[in-house]
């Protein structure tokens, strides 16, 4: 009964995965060994989301335009506050935020600087926006201690 | 090693050599820091954190009356259409001076006025700074320059370098922004391109932009040659005349042939803008006040924050009047000058590392920004 509890739940996960249009070669990709190619090529991906962040924290009105998002209308930009992503901590969240009485996510942290010190309009929190921002934040401070919940 | 060690670890020896320091009467005693907890006798952590001034006195042997002056810097000024957030703060500041009393006997306006060089920004300052009717004088920021390398300024503010003397003291203001190596021709930039990368402070273009240059080091030289070696100096920066922190430009590239100047006098005090925090140091002879801003605190650098620097209190993004003021600075009957930061809401000085600037930061490791390098893609990433 087991068993067939077990070959079920595989059945159905292979199931979704050609659902989603991803075969099983695919499915099993990671129990083949990267190559150097691949590892390239993820770093790459990874760093042209840095880049766009870094854009974006700095105010780059090109890239918020071409993301179409309004980052601020005060004329501040995130890293007036925060040069070299200094002071962000992102490796401390999710921790209590006082200024928004909850316990926040980096991303609920980055909207709320969006809003208020810089007046614009905060991020869908799946956006590309948001990602690049959140890859740019934690690649800058990456070698920090993570500290959830520290303040 | 890195790079910034080694230099800064250069900057002792060099400076700091045969245990040179400024003069005995201008030593730091716990006598000469005074601050509101201490009186309230809210002492814990006094002992772990060192010095704790609000009131940061710097002795100067000079033996005549008293007098006050204050210090305005960095109110990063927007047109208004754009941002009020940091004309309300400055109009804050203008008339916090103008309503001393006893009166001040001058303002010193050290630098960046404006946010972008927009001569709107500029006139706007000149603006604010109508309501105070004591003698003003001025020194330049980089924000202020490199729209139109520096017309609208000196049109509005005058030229600098200045000398001064008054009540016994030297006062010279220093332009420590306008020699940038020329990034821009080569790469055809607009001056708003070069306006924006010199307006970024973490930013790589422009690189080392601060310093004193050759021909202004030669003016300082004559500028103190007849004066007393005994007599105070004090020289007014938009940078700090040392190495705090080179890649926010929190120096002077050239602070060696600075102090090679400085060295036969005893008594000299920095007081500087641009770096928008409490800050405190002694450099050879030489001893350095960072200023606040009225526009919004920097946070310190990852290296470099002095020994003898406290620390200024977390401030609350939210708030703009908070991490934010100007200086009311006295010279007093004592041979002493005092520096008092006027910071709007809470205590300036951290009580305690979890609310400390500093102390905050022990778990922080940063890296420089990297888009800004991938010229000519910069501003229009695909």
């Amino acid at each position: 009964m087991t068993i067939t509890r077990r070959a079920a739940f595989a059945m159905a996960i292979v199931g979704l995965l050609v659902m989603l249009g991803v075969g099983p070669k695919d499915a099993l990709a990671h129990r083949e060994k990267h190559t150097p190619a691949q590892l390239k090529a993820f770093e790459e991906l990874f760093m042209e989301q840095v880049k766009i962040g870094d854009l974006l924290f700095h105010g780059d009105e090109a890239t918020q335009k071409r993301m179409n998002v309004s980052l601020t209308r005060s004329g501040m930009a995130c890293a007036m506050c925060h040069p070299f992503a200094a002071d962000v901590h992102p490796y401390e969240f999710p921790k209590f935020q006082e200024q928004m009485n909850q316990v926040a996510t980096l991303r609920d942290i980055i909207n709320w600087c969006i809003e208020k010190p810089n007046d614009g309009t905060k991020l869908d929190l799946d956006s590309d926006a948001m990602k690049a921002l959140e890859a740019y934040l934690m690649w800058s401070t990456r070698g920090s201690r993570v500290d959830p919940g520290r303040h | 090693m890195d790079d910034l060690s080694l230099t800064r670890r250069e900057m002792n020896q060099v400076l700091n050599s045969g245990g040179e320091r400024p003069a005995p009467s201008l030593g730091i005693t716990r006598r000469t820091f005074l601050h509101r907890s201490l009186l309230a006798g809210a002492g814990l952590g006094i002992g772990a954190h060192g010095w704790f001034p609000l009131i940061n006195t710097v002795d100067l042997a000079f033996g005549a009356s008293e007098f006050k002056f204050a210090w305005i810097s960095d109110t990063h000024l927007y047109p208004k259409s754009v941002n009020t957030r940091f004309v309300d703060t400055a109009v804050r500041a203008v008339k916090e001076v103008q309503a001393m009393s006893p009166p001040a006997d001058f303002l010193i306006v050290g630098g960046d006025i404006g946010q972008l060089g927009d001569p709107v920004e500029l006139e706007l300052g000149a603006e604010i700074l109508k309501e105070v009717t004591i003698k003003k004088l001025y020194i330049p920021g980089e924000h202020d320059w490199y729209l139109d390398m520096g017309v609208a300024w000196e049109k509005l503010y005058g030229h600098s370098p200045w000398a001064m003397d008054h009540k016994g003291v030297r006062f010279i203001g220093l332009d420590t922004v306008s020699r940038a190596p020329d990034f821009w021709t080569i790469k055809k930039m607009t001056p708003k391109e070069r306006m924006g990368h010199m307006a970024v402070l973490d930013g790589s273009v422009a690189g080392a932009w601060a310093g004193v240059g050759r021909d202004q080091l030669a003016w300082l030289d004559r500028a103190l040659a007849n004066w007393p070696k005994d007599q105070p100096v004090v020289l007014f920066s938009h940078n700090p005349l040392w190495e705090y922190f080179a890649p926010w430009n929190f120096w002077v590239r050239d602070w060696r042939d600075v102090h090679e100047i400085l060295k036969p006098f005893g008594n000299v005090t920095n007081v500087h803008g641009h770096v928008h925090q409490v800050l405190y140091n002694e450099i050879g002879k030489m001893r350095s006040i960072g200023m606040l801003a009225t526009s919004w605190p920097w946070p310190y650098p990852p290296q470099g924050v002095p020994a003898l620097s406290p620390c200024q209190t977390r401030v609350d993004p939210g708030d703009p009047y908070d991490g934010v003021g100007w200086s009311r600075l006295t010279m007093n009957a004592k041979s002493a000058v005092d520096n008092e930061y006027v910071m709007w809401r809470k205590d300036v000085i951290a009580q305690a590392p979890w609310d400390s600037g500093c102390g905050d930061n022990g778990n922080q490791i940063l890296s420089p920004r990297i888009a800004d390098q991938d010229w000519p893609h910069y501003g229009a990433y695909k």
